[in-house]
């Protein structure tokens, strides 16, 4: 609507960002310079993921104008995804330190870059303009949800390194991993049956993340407990 | 704790946050488009007319307005445009409007036949109020459509209105829930446009050179409240449709010499009528009477106006009435029809019918209308649309006409007791085909005087007009200039503009979101701080032991 609007906007996006990354302890290692690098290792993944997407699925942008939704075209699609868990591996290693510094560094360098990418021209010519939408203040609020996967994934990944995981667990944390590409397709496709409104849709992604997240969180506290962090 | 907390908050405003937002912002601000959204509905709307008639301001006299869009019932200053259906505003709620809103929005009807009759002449009486005095606000027409009515009723149901809401929280509430409109017109201020009126005419030569003339004429323009929107069907394309028609009879008689008629006839089809006082047929009339080569209306026998036939009964128009033993009374007694008797009234803003130019220059004149009155609102109206019903009437009109001029000009005393009535009505018969294309192409084009006479004289209905006379006669087209200094008439432009419609939410409600927003923080910001102690006991939890540091 206005320049507040936008500010309103803005600052819904960015003061969560900002306090994960000053108040949980990660600024303390100076990691900012990583976090750019995790940032980096994002946008790099995206146009590995593009030119992926664009070499395999050449006419994906002809399905939708003719309204068809291709199930298995979809799911495909989003196996490209597992790349984005490859781009967090590497992040993860990238970053010195103890785990929970590992894994939040690289999940906040991740979102942040997604956010910057994804929805800031988004915002800029949106929620500028002076017609009022719902849609932008959803959107700002779907990208705090969407640090809480990234940690999530993040903490599953890291889990996943770990040689020293207990046995009985990696099944878990395999099973999460080889989801997480399908999270969006999973959310949708229980919105669509369900005919959930925008908002619910947004309340369900902040389920779901939560409860991923708790999970990892268990895990990853018997590790710590176990290697006596 | 707290003032630990209080130095967190505190750490976000003199971290980086604020230094580099200072100056990235503005850059961004500058280099951003000035509009970087669309409007999400866009909609063409069609301006009130404007003109001057002897420098007399009428109609509306703005262009673009930026408003706030309330309903009738809600809306209360001049911040704020009122939109409506144009069937549910009341005379006197068009008053308020004009003295106190900043902009009128009228939706016109989805299509006629909703209409009720007593709607109909509503609206008409609606529209000859809106013409009377000059409106200072820009006043807008759109047609129908689905998106309006969604923000019509938006409108009519939005609580915005700030003396309804009871209490603060319900007041609140309604902000957060309720839909606004913010309506943008931007055309240009209006300006002057150049007016070109013309008058076709064309001429039947008569038997014997020497023989009188009978004039036959009829304006084509059409008079709405909306230029773009007033499609005249009939006032005056039935007018305009009925000379073709008789041209067309009249030519193919004339075309042989031993059926050829005494006096000679002249057609005459002028751009200007009855809203703008016939101007093109006064400045044609001064350049063929008053200059000395001319010589096309040399002895003239009477003047038959067309105007406004497609209603049931015809009646004869006059201004004086007519002698008996005249040629005017001797077509009246063949047309049978009643003569209505009025005096010119000079002293009027405009002359009551067309007839009354032609009897100013003192020439027996008078006017063929199927209106009883040249009061009536009919003759300018947007519903002047066109009908099976009209176009039938116009068709028998036409051939009750061409019958009694042709009995006139032959002088049949009898023609009842005809000896061959088959060959009279073959020679007279009208052509429907040619009728109905005509009606149905003039009345599908807006005609008013705003486009008609501003256009070129080349394109058009002008042109096309000028081609289809032609067809039976030869054709001389002349141009009338308006006086520069004292102009008899000013039209101006805009006609039709872009709507734009944001649909916005009150000032009020972006500080709301703030609070709500600030408020969201504040339990992230808590929950961030809280994340170790919650993980020490969920950790607790999990593994079941005390976590040993």
């Amino acid at each position: 609507m206005t320049l507040y609007h936008f500010g309103n906007c803005l600052a819904l996006i960015y003061a969560p960002y900002h306090m994960a990354y000053k108040f949980s302890g990660i600024s303390e290692y100076a990691t900012f310079s990583k976090c750019l690098y995790a940032g980096g290792l994002y946008i790099f993944t995206q146009l590995c993921k593009m030119l992926l997407l664009a070499t395999f699925f050449p006419d994906s942008d002809s399905g939708q104008i003719t309204g068809e939704y291709d199930v298995f075209m979809e799911i495909l699609k989003a196996t490209v995804d597992f790349a984005d868990l490859l781009g967090l591996y590497f992040a993860l290693n990238s970053v010195p330190g103890k785990g929970h510094a590992k894994i939040l560094t690289s999940a906040i360098g991740w979102a942040s870059a997604e956010v910057v990418v994804t929805r800031s021209v988004l915002l800029w010519v949106g929620a500028r303009g002076s017609e009022f939408d719902w849609r932008y203040v959803r959107s700002c609020a779907e990208s705090n949800v969407a640090l809480l996967q990234h940690a999530a994934t993040a903490a599953l990944v890291w889990l996943w390194t770990r040689s020293d995981l207990p046995r009985k667990h990696t099944p878990v944390v395999i099973t999460l991993l080889a989801l997480s590409p399908y999270r969006m397709l999973l959310e949708d496709a229980v919105a669509s049956i369900l005919s959930l409104s925008a908002w619910s849709l947004l309340a369900l992604r902040a389920l779901h993340a939560s409860a991923i997240g708790l999970t990892a969180l268990a895990m990853y506290a018997i590790l710590a407990q176990q290697l006596g962090i | 704790m707290w003032l630990d907390e209080a130095d967190g908050f505190a750490e976000i405003f003199k971290g980086y946050l604020p230094y580099y937002l200072l100056v990235a912002l503005p850059i961004f601000i500058i280099m951003s488009p000035v509009n970087p959204v669309a409007a999400s509905h866009e909609f063409s709307v069609y301006r009130m007319q404007q003109y001057d008639l002897h420098t007399v301001p009428h109609g509306c006299r703005s262009a673009s307005f930026n408003l706030e869009g309330r309903s009738l019932s809600s809306w209360s200053t001049s911040r704020h445009c009122v939109v409506a259906h144009i069937q549910d505003i009341t005379i006197e709620q068009f008053m308020e409007v004009r003295s106190k809103a900043g902009a009128l929005l009228l939706v016109l009807p989805k299509n006629d036949t909703v209409l009720t009759p007593e709607e109909k002449e509503h609206i008409q009486l609606l529209e000859m109020a809106m013409t009377q005095q000059e409106i200072n606000a820009p006043v807008y027409f759109a047609k129908w459509s689905p998106e309006f009515e969604d923000i019509i009723k938006d409108l009519q149901h939005g609580f915005i209105t700030d003396d309804k809401s009871g209490t603060a929280l319900e007041a609140m509430f309604n902000t957060v829930s309720s839909n606004g409109y913010q309506i943008v017109v931007s055309a240009s201020t209006p300006q002057k446009m150049e007016s070109k009126p013309v008058t076709i005419h064309g001429k039947l030569v008569g038997r014997s050179g020497a023989a009188q003339t009978i004039v036959i004429a009829a304006h084509y323009d059409s008079a709405g409240l909306v230029p773009e929107l007033s499609q005249g069907a009939d006032s005056n394309a039935s007018g305009a449709v009925a000379l073709l028609e008789l041209a067309r009879i009249f030519s193919r008689l004339y075309s042989t010499a031993a059926v050829r008629g005494g006096p000679s006839l002249v057609f005459v089809l002028t751009s200007v009528g009855h809203s703008l006082n016939y101007f093109a047929t006064k400045k044609w009339l001064e350049e063929q009477l008053d200059s000395t080569d001319a010589t096309i209306l040399t002895d003239v026998s009477f003047v038959m106006c067309l105007d406004s036939l497609s209603s049931p009964q015809l009646t004869m128009h006059v201004s004086k009435p007519p002698r008996a033993g005249g040629a005017a009374n001797s077509l009246r007694s063949r047309l049978k029809v009643p003569i209505v008797h009025k005096k010119i009234n000079l002293a009027d803003e405009l002359l009551a019918w067309h007839h009354e130019r032609f009897s100013i220059r003192r020439m027996t004149a008078f006017t063929l209308s199927s209106l009883q009155s040249h009061k009536d609102p009919a003759r300018s109206t947007i519903l002047d649309t066109p009908s099976e019903t009209s176009l039938k009437n116009l068709a028998s009109h036409i051939a009750v006409t061409a019958r009694a001029l042709a009995s006139h000009i032959y002088n049949l005393t009898d023609e009842e007791n005809d000896e061959d009535p088959a060959i009279y009505d073959d020679a007279l018969a009208v052509e429907e085909a040619s009728i109905k294309h005509w009606y149905e192409y003039l009345s599908s084009q807006p005609r008013a005087p705003q486009i008609v006479t501003t256009s070129s004289p080349n394109a058009g209905v002008t042109a096309a007009l000028e081609r289809a006379l032609s067809r039976y006669m030869d054709t001389t087209v002349s141009t009338h200039a308006i006086d520069k200094r004292e102009p008899e008439y000013t039209l101006y432009s805009p006609v039709r503009a872009l709507l734009y419609v944001y649909s916005v939410k009150p000032a009020v409600f972006d500080l709301i979101l703030t609070l709500a927003i600030i408020a969201y923080l504040t339990v992230v910001y808590f929950a961030i701080q809280l994340f170790p102690r919650f993980y020490e006991e969920y950790a607790k939890l999990v593994t079941g032991k005390a976590k040993v540091h």
